[in-house]
């Protein structure tokens, strides 16, 4: 188990946003938190990239105390549901961006970095746009670019807060479908959060349904949809309990 | 004390040293110039600030000053509801260069702005000989400073409007017309309830301006003493003849007059902070 | 109703169902035309009297070229001290919380408020040999007042919330995504800030330090009290102009103020494009 999450509490002023909540993933795992808005599962993923902090519980990654690593020494990827793309700067640029903050000792030459900016381009398929702005960028397009971003640290953990949720349907299938394949090529733990079913039975190998701060059920989708252990996550999943879709079955190409 | 956000809080050494250097700053640059206006009003006791401000220059100065401003702002609340109708509720060719056109003031130095009306009604100016022959005066006299006040102070109103209405949209009184309603009507019922924050805030700064105009009205009104000295003109003159303790009591009616329209806003700002953002998300 | 008089005007205006356009138009550009555009168009014509030659001497005697620079350069001294001090304010009034920040808040539209001539004798009187500031200032043989510095520190104190209220609202809507993204990319706040905050932040720090320069150009009341005005030494362009006038230099004080708002009128123009380049990429 490379992520063990032991009984995390979180509160904004009295609102309780985590209840203590525990979970394990393997690594190389592409685990979902699935919940209603409010379930908490943004603040989860929020204390686990380092943007929140919690008051209560702990967290090992990979061996290491998790909550005492400032943000910034976690090497963990985050992609925003808005893209958080640094406005003023290109493509190129903000893809670079984690190389190039990197202290002198551990920054690779100018040459490499431009090398593995070009390499993360191809990766995205937005060849040729790097010298572009994200004002120029469709929606999809800003978010392959955030990936990019993320991706380009080399995270020992990718968190993706519903990455997909200012996308249209379509671009959010294509998008869906390429994130799978970018995963399983590079086999990094992948935690994401949506409130989409269809989406995180679809994607994920693990999924977490949350609610009000708890974890109802922690399972493949496959047990989830035949086994759902609270009155909770049947009705939650209700309408997914009939087709199932998994995506690895799906091979298509993103335009 | 100096709360910190989250993960992306700045060092609270940082943070202190921070505080620390803009209030030193503002106090240095903001407060203490306002204290010493009190101060040196009352460096002589309180009875010395009041006879100075009951000698009879004072008296007038501070009449005028109240006359051109109950000329001024009207005049300016009228332009600034006309011009932002015309501009926000139609679409027509030329509408950002005339915008444009009533940031004018704000760009022009004060003394340009009174200078202008020299250049027309002045002794040499254009209309100069015109009016002294109809012994018309307008310069040095009291309709000169009405203009060169109105000049300088009538974006105000329109300033605080435009954007204002801008954000609303057309609808409401697209459907008060659908329902028969005359044009004024719809302006009394349907646009102003929306637009009375904007307009109060706007009659505030514009009153405040008027009052509190110097380089403009200093060009054109010939400082003749008890006649043509609106009350910052008057600061001028008790201070040049060393008449410390006059020029101060007068000043602090200006200073009060300044924090009583701040508070005023700053009230109205924190009061109706809701009532204010409805009113922009139209 | 009267929206069918709008068809006849369909290449100027698209029509539109709402009433009023003509009366509130047509008063408008009345309004302007007389308080404005036509007295401006006497200062624009003047200087030519003196014929083209006759102006640019009128305007390139040393005395001119002298308060031109001052003016010019101490406008542009206390922007650049406002952009930095500025923004330090704006930054921790957006940012954090620490005791008395509504008031100093409420300070900063202080010179907004307060009438010039007010500002003018408190600073003139804060930073005088006997002031508060000057005062303290003496043992080091430092004079502010009756000196360049003194107009330096009066352009200061009204250039301030020029800066302060144009970057305020712009820091509140950046959100804190880019700099929690900076952070997860391994970012230190330092880095985070000159990279990512600081850019973003620089169209607005722009404006707002060419209005205030723009403001301080043209500053009159605040600065004559302070300055000393001894020709070719501490005599801003404004003043000049008052003289040239008090000598019925009719011709010669409207060369100046043309001048004075065309040179204006160009650098404003510069640092807009200059924005504008910046910003057609966000």
């Amino acid at each position: 188990m490379s992520l063990v999450v032991e009984s995390v509490a979180k509160s904004f002023d009295r609102f309780a946003a985590l209840n203590g909540v525990s979970l394990a993933v393997p690594k190389g795992a592409f685990l979902a938190l699935l919940g209603p808005s409010g379930s908490g599962k943004t603040t989860l993923l929020r204390i686990l990239g380092g943007l929140e902090f919690a008051d209560m519980g702990r967290v090992q990654f990979e061996g290491e105390e998790w909550l005492s690593l400032p943000a910034r020494e976690r090497r963990a990827g985050f992609v925003f549901q808005h893209y958080a793309l640094f406005r003023h700067m290109t493509v190129a640029k903000n893809i670079a961006f984690g190389l190039e903050v990197r202290p002198r000792a551990k920054r690779p030459p100018r040459a490499e970095i431009d090398r593995r900016v070009a390499e993360l381009l191809s990766l995205v398929q937005l060849d040729g746009l790097g010298q572009r702005y994200p004002s120029q960028l469709s929606g999809g397009q800003r978010q392959r670019v955030a990936l990019a971003r993320a991706l380009a640290i080399e995270p020992r953990l990718l968190l993706l807060d519903e990455p997909f949720g200012a996308l249209d349907a379509k671009v959010r299938k294509d998008l869906r479908v390429w994130l799978r394949k970018l995963h399983d090529a590079t086999g990094i733990t992948t935690i994401f959060v949506t409130h989409d079913q269809e989406e995180a039975l679809a994607l994920a190998d693990l999924v977490a349904v949350m609610n009000q701060g708890r974890i109802e059920q922690i399972a493949t989708p496959e047990e989830l949809r035949a086994a759902p252990a609270t009155d909770f996550v049947a009705e939650f999943l209700a309408d997914q309990r009939v087709r199932p879709t998994p995506l690895a079955a799906n091979v298509v190409a993103l335009r | 004390m100096l709360q910190p956000r989250n993960a992306i809080e700045d060092p609270r050494f940082f943070r202190i040293v921070a505080v620390i250097i803009a209030a030193l700053f503002i106090a240095l640059n903001l407060l203490l110039p306002l204290l010493v206006v009190f101060s040196e009003a009352l460096s002589s006791g309180l009875h010395a600030a009041l006879v100075a401000l009951k000698e009879p220059d004072a008296r007038s100065a501070i009449r005028l000053t109240l006359i051109v401003a109950a000329i001024t702002v009207p005049a300016n609340v009228i332009f600034g509801l006309a011009a932002s109708w015309a501009i926000t509720k139609f679409d027509f060719w030329g509408k950002s260069f005339l915008v444009t056109l009533i940031d004018i003031p704000f760009s022009v130095s004060p003394v340009i702005s009174g200078l202008i009306y020299v250049l027309m009604f002045g002794m040499q100016g254009w209309l100069g000989p015109w009016l002294r022959d109809h012994d018309i005066k307008i310069i040095f006299a009291l309709p000169g400073i009405v203009l060169a006040t109105i000049f300088v102070t009538f974006p105000f109103v329109a300033r605080e409007l435009i954007p204002l209405m801008s954000d609303q949209s057309r609808d409401e009184e697209e459907a008060a017309v659908s329902l028969g309603a005359s044009g004024f009507s719809t302006f009394w019922r349907v646009t102003l309830p929306n637009i009375k924050w904007g307009l109060l805030y706007g009659v505030l700064l514009c009153n405040a301006r008027a009052m509190g105009e110097f380089g403009a009205v200093s060009v054109v009104s010939g400082h003749i003493r008890g006649l043509t000295d609106t009350m910052p003109l008057h600061v001028e003159v008790l201070y040049n003849d060393y008449q410390y303790v006059g020029a101060f009591a007068v000043a602090s009616l200006l200073a009060l007059l300044a924090l009583i329209t701040l508070l005023v806003k700053s009230f109205l700002e924190w009061r109706y902070a809701d009532e204010i953002a409805a009113t922009h998300r139209h | 109703m009267s929206s069918i008089a709008g068809s006849s005007r369909i290449a100027f205006r698209k029509p539109s169902a709402l009433p009023g356009f003509l009366p509130t138009f047509a008063f408008t550009i009345f309004y302007l035309s007389t308080v404005v555009l036509i007295p401006l168009a006497a200062l624009v014509i003047r200087p030519w009297s003196l014929g083209f030659d006759g102006f640019i001497a009128a305007v390139t005697t040393p005395r001119v070229l002298a308060a031109l620079e001052l003016s010019f350069g101490a406008a542009a001294t206390a922007a650049i001290i406002n952009t930095v001090f500025g923004f330090i304010v704006a930054w921790v009034l957006v940012r954090y919380r620490f005791p008395f920040k509504r008031l100093i808040d409420a300070l900063v539209d202080l010179p907004f408020a307060l009438p010039t001539a007010v500002a003018g004798i408190a600073l003139a009187t804060l930073y005088s040999q006997k002031g508060w500031i000057g005062g303290a200032l003496a043992p080091w043989d430092i004079k502010i007042a009756y000196t360049p510095l003194g107009v330096i520190v009066a352009l200061t104190f009204i250039g301030l919330p020029f800066v302060v209220r144009t970057l305020q609202p712009v820091l509140a809507d950046m959100g804190p995504q880019a700099e929690e993204a900076a952070a997860t990319l391994g970012a230190t706040r330092l880095q985070t800030f000159v990279r990512v905050v600081l850019p973003a932040l620089t169209p607005a720090l722009l404006t707002g330090a060419a209005m205030a320069f723009a403001r301080a150009v043209g500053e009159y009341g605040s600065v004559i009290f302070i300055a000393g005005n001894l020709p070719m030494v501490s005599e801003i362009a404004p003043l000049l102009i008052v003289i040239k006038l008090e000598q019925f230099d009719y011709a010669g004080a409207a060369a100046v103020g043309l001048t004075m708002l065309a040179a204006s009128f160009l650098i404003l123009l510069a640092l807009n494009a200059l924005q504008g380049y910046l910003s057609t990429r966000r």
